[in-house]
């Protein structure tokens, strides 16, 4: 039983209460950076797999550029740079802007090497048959490359769950920061909190990677 | 119908087809033969504009293929193309992958898309598979669809790009039977094949390439008895002797 005292010492309604606040934090900045950068990244994605002249080419410098910085550094960037030139951000707004940036990178990367994937005889079919560009690309090519891409886009999706807790840089009051708090006030809590705000990421990533396995099943 | 006027094609430096003159009239059933790389397959595939002239005149259906103005999907309508592989969509059912130009090409409803497709289907004998995805059928059943799907708008000309190539032996005669059908009916068809049997029985006309220029225009049985030209002879009596 003297295993659990420290859990038990710790799991007060209140601290409870407080982490949770701090995973409530978490989870709601990922998930508007998830929607964000899905949407942001699957535009840049088409685009470049669209090879339009000039644009596809600027993407390409501005997807290199960002995939190649850490996120650390975005996030310092948005958060204590951009103010410098007049856009000025709350917390919570920063850690979604530099998330968003990021994975929008990321992901436009993982959508257009999964239309790449698809063969060039569909498109040829489709094309043949008289359906235009954007048809083929909608009605053959997309529903396909989606597929393919659920395993790679849940991982990325995941990334970025375990990715927010680096704006405890920036003070966001997410679950990695009020843990801090918690322990920072007596520091002979600190594995038993740990331990939590461990089985809170796990469980919720989890749960994703076992949806992804669903859709996965069900699509064989 | 079809005709190439001085037609010539280059992949950088390389000339893929060489001052093609060729007319096919509605009707006719066109087999091209000649070795791989010979160019028959680019050949086709100019006709509906899925590769480029490089100069020349390519005019289908009174349309100049090569001219900007012309609109190439309605073009593209009119003529229905069947590769050697297949390329049934993967993602959706034998019906859906016949259904989808007619519902978003033509504007077709669901209730007439579906009884056309049925009806088409029927023709190719595989009205059970409607339901199934086309991984769940054998080569030779997921061509017939593929030529359903092609059926199904109404095209006045067919284009056939070695349809039987990738087919288990003892499936390629379901696939021809659907063909030579679709010929008696009196469809324009253009044909890359090595099937001679196809080609003696059906054909109007055999074309033989090689290195990019037809050498040799005939009727099947003066073709196969008697080819004019030296390397079509080669060509025949390894085809023939293997």
């Amino acid at each position: 039983m003297d295993f659990l005292a420290p859990f038990i010492e710790v799991l007060t309604p209140d601290n409870m209460k407080f982490l949770l606040e701090g995973f409530w934090v978490t989870l709601k900045v990922a998930a508007i950076s998830i929607v964000l950068s899905f949407i942001i990244g699957g535009l840049i994605g088409i685009l470049r797999y669209a090879k339009i002249p000039v644009v596809s080419q600027l993407l390409a410098v501005v997807v290199e550029t960002i995939r190649n910085l850490p996120l650390l550094l975005i996030i310092f960037f948005t958060y204590f740079a951009l103010p410098e030139v007049g856009i000025d951000m709350e917390i919570i707004t920063a850690a979604i802007v530099a998330l968003t940036i990021f994975e929008s990178a990321m992901l436009s990367e993982i959508i257009r090497s999964g239309l790449n994937s698809i063969h060039k005889g569909q498109i040829e079919a489709g094309r043949s048959s008289g359906l235009n560009y954007i048809q083929t690309l909608r009605y053959i090519v997309m529903p396909q490359a989606l597929r393919r891409m659920v395993p790679p886009l849940v991982s990325q999706f995941i990334s970025l769950l375990k990715d927010t807790s680096l704006a405890v840089v920036i003070a966001l009051p997410d679950l990695l920061h009020n843990a801090q708090i918690l322990y920072a006030q007596n520091g002979s809590n600190v594995i038993p909190i740990f331990i939590i705000v461990a089985l809170m990421y796990f469980i919720v990533n989890y749960a994703l990677s076992l949806i992804a396995k669903r859709l996965e099943l069900k699509q064989a | 119908m079809i005709s190439f006027d001085k037609v010539n094609k280059f992949y950088g430096d390389f000339q893929v087809l060489k001052d093609i003159n060729l007319t096919i009239n509605k009707g006719e059933v066109v087999v091209v033969i000649g070795p791989s790389g010979s160019g028959k397959s680019t050949l086709l595939r100019c006709i509906n504009h899925l590769e480029k002239i490089t100069d020349g005149t390519l005019n289908v259906n009174g349309l100049s293929v090569a001219d900007k103005k012309t609109d190439i999907n309605k073009l593209r309508r009119n003529i229905g193309m069947v590769f050697q592989h297949f390329y049934l969509y993967p993602h959706k059912t034998v019906l859906e992958n016949i259904m989808l130009a007619p519902r978003k090409v033509l504007g077709q409803s669901e209730k007439e898309a579906k009884e056309l497709a049925m009806y088409y289907l029927d023709k190719v004998g595989i009205s059970d598979k409607a339901d199934a995805f086309p991984s769940q059928l054998s080569g030779g059943q997921q061509q017939r669809v593929a030529i359903a799907r092609g059926l199904v708008m109404k095209p006045e000309i067919m284009l056939f790009d070695e349809p039987t190539s990738a087919l288990d032996p003892e499936m390629i005669g379901e696939v021809l039977d659907v063909m030579k059908a679709l010929a008696k009916e009196g469809m324009t068809m253009v044909v890359v094949t090595h099937e001679m049997g196809f080609a003696k029985e059906v054909a109007d006309r055999i074309v033989f390439m090689d290195e990019g220029q037809i050498l040799e225009e005939a009727v099947p049985a003066e073709f196969y008895e008697n080819p004019r030209e030296e390397r079509a002879r080669m060509f025949l009596s390894r085809i023939l002797n293997h």
